[in-house]
């Protein structure tokens, strides 16, 4: 007994003379889920799929190809931002962190993400190659906060099959609706011809989805959503039309109800609705669906961005980026971190296979990029792609406060006007309560 | 030092360091957090005094009154119908037997399911879309009834979710409580022809009143709390119709990150769970001290 208690203690003392690791130590703290089994020890980018699945890899072959730095990676849950906060509040925040653009003035604003201008410039990145898009979702007021890792825009993802049922195919491209009218009276159509709704949406539990619809159709007629950083204007004549319009097609049954986002996901690959307007990242996940013969999707698939219903032809867009929160930290750490971004900016074709539109233009004008099924529909929205005012902050909290609002009014549960007032009381609280 | 001096401060040397720990963790965030909340408070230090601003706030503030209109409604379709389920399936299962000990195994075995894994069945449940309700009523020719999206029906949805997941903790407590009582009670009870309602309502309930107020009150305290359920099922929606106090606390503070509001708001649902509990008690233990 003593003897082996002698040799355990001896163990843990050899353990303790391990010789310290004194590579610099970068760490990564990224959402986009967890799929170690699948990736854990993948490096092969190009054989990588799905979001985490490519993200995985990309980090196994950087630790692979650099080996005099350390990475530790923290995953968490989407889109975990209240751990960064706890974290940064606590003083221990990581160095490389995924953030969406539209958090990005949240951490700006507040001093607690550092502006990256100089890793950019050690990890040799053009900030000149940015799409608009994605420059203008990481630029607050004149320094960049992140480098930007892609756009992401709604769609809207189309089965063909029942659009040839219902008459709204021509030349073998989907016949869209180019006002809010031609919108109903092509719904009806779908609606009497399939059987079907026209519209396929996540209305549970999914704030952000007719927000985005509002904000695009909002942006799409230049309406000033925000006058200032502490004003919302929702309350106007442009949002009326555009809420009513959306809440008829709930009202005459155009559209699916009560689905949540995966029911309204699973509904769409069944062939239960002819469109289903959601984001990029859906793109990958429905390409797959359109190439496989055993799904009701298969060769029926095509993809569109949201049609010009009000005012000119832009989207609401976000996206992903690499923001650095802000800490004293060694040049030889800065440095890894600078060979952080350089390689992951030198694989933003790979990761734009999810779906989503690279934030650098040279990929986007790249054949390669062009070469993905479905790409040069959309590749207009890295340039036609607008985000909110730099100024906005509690994007994200606004999205849910206006979200709530707009459930409310789309499903009929209360007048759209009170609906609208509500939202904007709402929103312009929470700004008069900032900091 | 005599010998009752001794072990008074023996007893104060045994409680000492819990008392210690349990102020650290429990007593001075309480005091810190009564604090905070006269303050405009963001999560990363920033605060400026505004006295009670943010409980004047929350007395106008009308999707509070939702979520507080929503956790008592809550807690009502929870605790009454929880307690007496137990009671029932305590009293069933108070027996020897293999049976009866596979059965309390299957009414404790939900409770060791984290909220993920009991939000991610009844979601397959209650679904409109391929959900098992929503596919019976489907098979007998009747339209699935959106249970997750009715302002009228997501209410009680989450009540039965609910009601599912916490059965096992009362039926426990309760069992444990029936096997307090002396079986020589019940031989008296059976000689004197006493009928199985009379032995239930004047030896069993009477026997077990503590461990029934011990199940309302912890169970009262934990529903005024509820979160994950509402968070996962349904975020609250739709319209604020699920959204319970603790799940507006998690917003304002983590969403908004206005920490002062968020905190006036917790100090004032501590002060309700308290003088809840505190009712709860009283009204159950008034007469005892008449009675013995």
């Amino acid at each position: 007994m003593i003897g082996r208690a002698l040799a355990f203690g001896f163990a843990l003392l050899l353990a303790g003379c391990a010789p310290v690791d004194e590579r610099p130590t970068i760490v990564v703290q990224r959402f986009f889920g967890e799929c170690g089994a699948a990736y854990g020890t993948s490096t092969d980018v190009a054989a990588a799929e799905t979001e985490c699945g490519i993200l995985t890899t990309l980090i196994n072959r950087f630790e692979a190809e650099n080996p005099d730095i350390r990475v530790k990676v923290n995953v968490v849950a989407w889109p975990g931002y209240p751990q960064l906060a706890a974290q940064i509040a606590a003083g221990d925040p990581p160095d490389l962190v995924t953030m969406h653009q539209s958090v990005i003035s949240d951490y700006a604003g507040a001093g607690l993400i550092e502006p990256v201008e100089p890793l950019l410039a050690a990890a040799k990145i053009d900030p000149a190659a940015f799409t608009p898009a994605a420059r203008a979702g990481v630029e607050k007021e004149g320094k960049l906060y992140a480098m930007p890792w892609d756009t992401i825009g709604r769609l809207w993802h189309i089965n063909t099959a029942l659009m040839a049922e219902a008459g709204l195919m021509r030349g073998g491209r989907p016949v869209l609706p180019s006002s809010p009218q031609e919108l109903l009276a092509h719904a009806r159509q779908f609606r009497q011809r399939t059987g079907k709704p026209y519209l396929i949406q996540a209305q549970v539990s999914a704030p952000d989805f007719h927000v985005a619809l509002l904000y695009t159709y909002l942006l799409a007629q230049d309406a000033v959503i925000f006058p200032d950083d502490r004003h919302i204007r929702l309350d106007t004549p442009e949002a009326r039309e555009i809420v009513t319009t959306f809440r008829q097609l709930n009202a005459e049954g155009l559209t699916t109800l009560n689905q949540d986002f995966p029911a309204a996901t699973a509904a769409f690959v069944q062939g239960e609705g002819g469109i289903f307007p959601v984001g990029t990242w859906m793109l990958g996940p429905y390409e797959a669906q359109a190439a496989d013969p055993r799904s009701p999707l298969h060769g029926h698939y095509a993809v569109a961005p949201f049609p010009r219903l009000w005012g000119d032809q832009a989207a609401f867009v976000d996206g992903h980026a690499w923001v650095v929160p802000a800490a004293k930290r060694p040049p030889a750490e800065r440095a890894a971190m600078a060979r952080f971004l350089a390689f992951l900016a030198r694989y933003n074709y790979d990761w734009s296979r999810t779906g989503q539109l690279p934030a650098f233009a040279p990929v986007v004008e790249s054949p390669a990029f062009r070469a993905l099924p479905h790409r040069a529909d959309i590749a207009a929205l890295a340039r036609t792609g607008r985000q909110l005012p730099g100024y906005v902050e509690r994007q994200s909290a606004v999205q849910g406060l206006i979200g709530e609002e707009l459930e409310a009014a789309i499903t009929g549960a209360k007048p759209v006007d009170a609906a609208l007032k509500d939202a904007e009381r709402r929103v312009n609280r929470l700004f008069a309560q900032m900091m | 030092m005599n010998a009752a001096a001794r072990d008074r401060w023996a007893g104060y040397a045994f409680v000492g360091p819990f008392l210690l720990v349990y102020a650290a963790v429990l007593v001075v965030p309480l005091a810190m957090g009564l604090v905070i909340s006269l303050h405009r408070a963001d999560l990363f230090g920033r605060r400026a005094w505004i006295g009670l601003g943010n409980y004047t706030q929350a007395l106008g503030d009308p999707v509070l009154h939702q979520a507080l209109g929503n956790t008592i409604l809550l807690a009502l379709l929870i605790v009454p119908p929880l307690t007496v389920i137990a009671l029932l399936l305590a009293l069933a299962l108070n027996r020897p037997g293999r049976f009866a000990a596979i059965l309390r195994g299957v009414f404790f075995s939900s409770l060791v399911l984290s909220v993920t894994i009991v939000t991610l069945i009844w979601r397959f449940i209650l679904t409109p879309d391929a959900g098992l309700i929503a596919e019976g009523l489907e098979a007998a020719g009747h339209a699935p009834i959106p249970f997750l999206s009715d302002p009228d029906l997501v209410i009680p949805a989450i009540a039965v979710t609910t009601l599912w997941w916490s059965l096992g903790f009362p039926v426990m407590l309760i069992l444990a409580g029936l096997q307090q009582v002396p079986g020589d009670i019940y031989e008296a009870a059976a000689l004197d022809g006493a009928s199985r309602w009379t032995v239930l309502r004047r030896i069993t309930l009477p026997a077990i009143r503590r461990t029934l107020l011990l199940v309302v009150m912890l169970q009262t305290a934990a529903q005024l709390q509820l979160f994950g359920q509402a968070q996962l099922l349904t975020g609250g929606g739709p319209g604020g119709a699920s959204r319970t106090i603790v799940l507006y606390i998690f917003e304002v503070s983590f969403g908004r990150w206005e920490l002062g509001y968020a905190t006036a708001i917790a100090e004032l649902l501590f002060g309700m769970i308290i003088a809840l509990t505190l009712l709860q008690y009283w009204l159950v233990t008034r007469h005892e001290g008449q009675r013995t």
